[in-house]
């Protein structure tokens, strides 16, 4: 391990040597593993191994990026880097990377995740359990991720650590008919508190009750979304928090710091601890990762920021500098005071939602959007279930479904999902007001 | 690249008795540059080069990769490929449909060596795409563009005696504009893309380009009016034909997804064997050709061989609005009883190759733009899209309109402000009564596979005009 560190710590003094300002160095030795499955079968196990060192170095506000893959081509790579920086633009925002020592907290990675011995027994531990819900007729598919990484980072503005990243996840996404399907993830940091049938029950169960639906009808609809859509929402959220997206408009939030943006009853948070899928104890600049409250009871906060943009916003950076622009890690919605079923007998007409995907923007300042709800789809009355729906989009606008949170459940699931639910999230069943459903025509 | 390594891999992967194996390298020079409202925010310059395996045994896949050169390293990830490919304990084993073997070598040609052109003059192209913005009479409050390079050098070989070498430059643009007037906002996006040299950029005409959509976005927030929602016709302007093309053709015409493959990712498709839709199916009008094409030369999607070494060549997939071929690998061709038509593509040596579209594109017809919009008496003229999106059997879908103007009477009149067309794939191509004859095309990342891997495709096309449908 020290061997590693050391050899990262060469590749900053070599830089600093050639003449550098500053210089970080980060080494990722990863392991990644994969089991694809339909059909409920094995379609392909992979493996990952991955070695690498990202370099950021800057001289004279002109910041260049490398990777090198292994440690004997150093010199040559950093002697082509440095020249690079030279020859490059500068940026007079740059505002330097993060300064000082930190203490870091230990790192709680399951070794148990440096490689699996039956990887494929997870996957039909699930399938088993969707099989308990649709039957026979099942047809299933998903992945099993796992993920062990080693992380060494030294900067020459001071931080200097080490961390274990540990991660296991699986998504299914179960058909008890051609139309019907339901979707469900397990997501978490160590192999004890993974249990792949609950999301295979999970999934088999709303299959089996989206049996027969019917297209959907558009409307003006109260909508109890379900963690795992939800967490696609908290995913657009999160990404508009960045600093970097504020700056090119790619968010709903520009202008909006220290305005009410939702009830009060919403807090939204960034925070990659130990349990989440993206846990890690410091950022690309080395500073420590904490919880951000973005949104403290309606009220936008903060933007996610690196020591750059940080300075640009007149503020501290909140540890969430990727390699060059800040990147939230995982989002937290807190609890409601209400049960999930009080949450559904609020609902006296209108739809739950338990998945979406494809979700894209007119105008991102707007928040003009719409994104296809997919698996199960179900028209509420009083709490029950009245018809199994398809075919709808939500065609709505961020602010406006995040203004019109009504209702929080206590109980939260961490999820992640693809590109469709990313960053992982906390993710509770969420109650929202006024949405609206438009389908082909 | 250490070729030697590879072929130790592929040697150690036959003698382990697997029924198929092959070795697949890449190397891969990169430079990235980001840049917000002129100003760089970094930029990067990398070598990413590593190898995989990937084996059939007992009728399942294993897959390995690593970026350490090593023999040892070689021999592991085999081993590990080889357990994988055991452990998947498939009832329905796998197999792939025969090919040839190939043994050759092909690459793609620059007229200015990308590596000739220095880091200034690259960084200069842009940043003078931002002065022009900021000058050209439009309040562009914000910008964000990049520069992705990729000169890439492939080496594949399979336990059937293939063995191929590539060389292929690829260089992309993106640039995404902000239009503030009027306290008002209007956003718009443009993707450029070509396999080849520096020359791409003569040919793309980037300022102009974005010049064009700021002067757009101005009018859409000072001039447009909203469309009184109804049936009339539209005309698709290539942009919007090249995506519907893309989304409610090509995507539902790979295999993999037809057989399940994606179905907890990317989906199923509306075309599934017993369902009302199959090869033989009309799908669409008799005007409607849509073709995948992975030869058409400096093309961002192009390549000679796909990356289990089967030959490139065009794919028929509407044919005059009759479902005609599905786009295959080697394993899907097998399983539906036919060969491969080479549409197995992966973007790096860490990835799977998958089934995945190269360019795609609605075939020309005999009109001119002018004609189309002469027989319209009432109607929309959707030139280009922003928000759009499609369900994941890829049926219903949705284009909202950047771009766009009212037709009365076979004149162009007023900018509309984002006109929705929110329809099925059958409507949509059975509407379709004529065709232009000028086909133009858009560089676009493609999304698929977990995890995820973009391809660089053409989405293209030219005007089509669709007879009675309902735009609000």
């Amino acid at each position: 391990m020290n061997d590693v560190l050391n050899k990262t710590g060469e590749i900053v003094k070599k830089a600093k040597a050639l003449g550098a300002d500053e210089v970080i160095a980060k080494t990722t030795f990863g392991m990644y593993r994969q089991v694809r499955f339909s059909n409920n079968q094995v379609d392909t196990t992979v493996a990952w191994n991955d070695y690498v060192t990202d370099v950021a170095l800057a001289w004279k506000k002109r910041v260049v990026v490398t990777q090198i893959h292994n440690f004997y081509e150093v010199d040559a790579r950093i002697k082509k880097l440095l020249e690079l920086a030279k020859v490059s633009k500068e940026n007079p925002m740059f505002g330097g990377f993060a300064k000082g020592s930190f203490r870091y907290a230990k790192s709680k990675a399951d070794e148990r995740l440096r490689d699996l011995e039956n990887p494929t027994d997870y996957v039909f531990e699930a399938i088993n359990a969707a099989e308990k819900e649709v039957g026979s007729q099942i047809d299933s598919g998903g992945i099993l991720f796992t993920k062990f990484e080693d992380v060494y980072l030294v900067s020459s503005e001071g931080p200097v650590g080490v961390d274990s990243r540990s991660a296991i996840e699986l998504s299914i996404r179960v058909f008890s008919e051609r139309e019907a399907s339901g979707h469900s993830v397990e997501c978490s940091s160590t192999l004890k508190d993974f249990k792949p049938a609950k999301a295979g029950m999970k999934a088999g169960e709303i299959a089996r009750l989206a049996k027969n639906p019917k297209a959907g009808d558009e409307g003006v609809y109260d909508v109890v979304f379900d963690p795992l859509i939800f967490g696609s929402l908290l995913g657009v959220w999160a990404s508009m928090t960045s600093a970097f997206n504020v700056m090119v408009q790619l968010s709903v939030f520009v202008n909006k710091l220290d305005q009410k943006v939702a009830p009060e009853i919403v807090v939204l948070k960034d925070n990659p601890s130990a349990y989440s899928l993206a846990n890690r104890l410091f950022d690309d600049e080395g500073v420590p990762t904490r919880e951000n409250v973005i949104i403290d009871h309606g009220v936008l906060k903060t933007y996610l920021h690196n020591t750059s943009t940080a300075k640009i916003f007149k503020t501290e950076t909140t540890g969430n500098a990727g390699l060059v622009v800040p990147t939230p890690w995982n989002i937290e919605m807190n609890p409601g005071d209400m049960d999930k079923n009080e949450i559904f007998k609020e609902l006296k007409m209108g739809l739950y939602l338990t998945n979406t995907w494809y979700t894209r923007f007119q105008n991102y300042t707007k928040g003009d959007f719409s994104t296809i709800p997919r698996d199960g789809i179900f028209l509420m009355e009083k709490g029950e279930i009245r018809q199994s729906w398809k075919d709808i989009r939500i065609s709505d606008n961020a602010l406006s479904l995040l203004t019109n949170i009504a209702g929080i459940s206590k109980e939260r699931q961490h999820v992640h999902w693809w590109g469709e639910a990313d960053p992982p999230s906390l993710s509770p069943y969420v109650l929202i007001k006024n949405v609206h459903i438009t389908k082909s025509k | 690249m250490e070729e030697d390594i590879v072929d130790y891999a592929l040697e150690y992967a036959k003698s382990k008795g697997a029924e198929y194996a092959e070795a697949r390298a890449q190397s891969q020079v990169q430079e990235r540059l980001m840049l917000r409202s002129g100003i760089l925010e970094a930029y990067v310059s990398a070598v990413d080069s590593g190898f995989c395996v990937r084996m059939i045994a007992e009728g399942g896949i294993g897959f390995a990769s690593t970026n350490k050169w090593t023999r040892e390293e070689a021999k592991e990830i085999v081993d590990l490929a080889f357990r994988y490919a055991k452990v998947a304990n498939r009832k329905d084993k796998i197999r792939f449909a025969e090919e040839k073997s190939v043994e050759t070598k092909w690459v793609v040609n620059q007229k200015e060596k990308i590596e000739d052109v220095s880091p200034e003059e690259k960084i200069s192209k842009f940043v003078d795409i931002d002065k022009s913005l900021s000058s050209c009479g439009v309040k562009v409050a914000a910008t964000m563009s990049s520069c992705t390079i990729d000169l890439t050098s492939n080496y594949y070989v399979n336990s059937e005696s293939s063995r191929i070498s590539s060389f292929v430059p690829k260089i992309g643009a993106f640039i995404f504009i902000t239009v503030a007037e009027q306290g008002k906002t209007e956003q718009a996006y443009e993707q450029f893309g070509y396999s080849g040299g520096w020359e791409a950029f003569r040919q793309w005409n980037i300022t102009e380009k974005m010049i064009h959509d700021a002067k757009v976005l101005k009018d859409v927030i000072t001039k447009g009016k909203t469309v009184k929602p109804g049936i009339m016709d539209l005309i698709c302007g290539s942009e919007v034909t090249g995506i519907a093309a893309h989304e409610s053709c090509g995507h539902p015409m790979e295999a993999d997804r037809i057989l399940g493959r994606e179905m907890s990712q990317a989906g199923r498709s509306f075309i599934f064997k017993g369902g009302p839709f199959w090869i033989g199916t009309r799908i669409g009008s008799d005007v409607v050709t849509i073709v995948d094409d992975p030869t058409i030369e400096h093309s961002y999607g192009y390549y000679a061989y796909d990356d289990e070494g089967v030959k490139a060549r065009r794919r028929y997939l509407y044919k005059n609005g009759v479902i005609n071929e599905f786009l295959h690998n080697r394993e899907t061709a097998a399983r539906l009883g036919t060969r491969s038509n080479a549409s197995s593509r992966s973007i790096n040596y860490d990835r799977e190759a998958i089934v995945r579209m190269a360019n795609t594109f609605v075939l020309h017809g005999e009109m001119t733009e002018e004609e189309l919009i002469e027989d319209v008496k009432y109607g929309v003229y959707m030139k280009s899209f922003t928000e759009w999106n499609i369900d994941d059997k890829r049926f219903n879908q949705r284009y909202v309109g950047r771009e766009a103007y009212m037709i009365e009477n076979g004149e162009l009149k007023h900018p509309i402000a984002r006109p929705v067309i929110e329809t099925t794939t059958q409507k949509f191509w059975t509407a379709v009564d004529a065709v232009s004859k000028k086909v133009e095309f858009d560089a676009a990342t493609c999304g698929k596979g977990d995890p995820s891997q973009g391809v660089p495709v053409y989405t293209g096309g030219p005007c089509i005009r669709l007879k009675g449908v309902y735009v609000k």
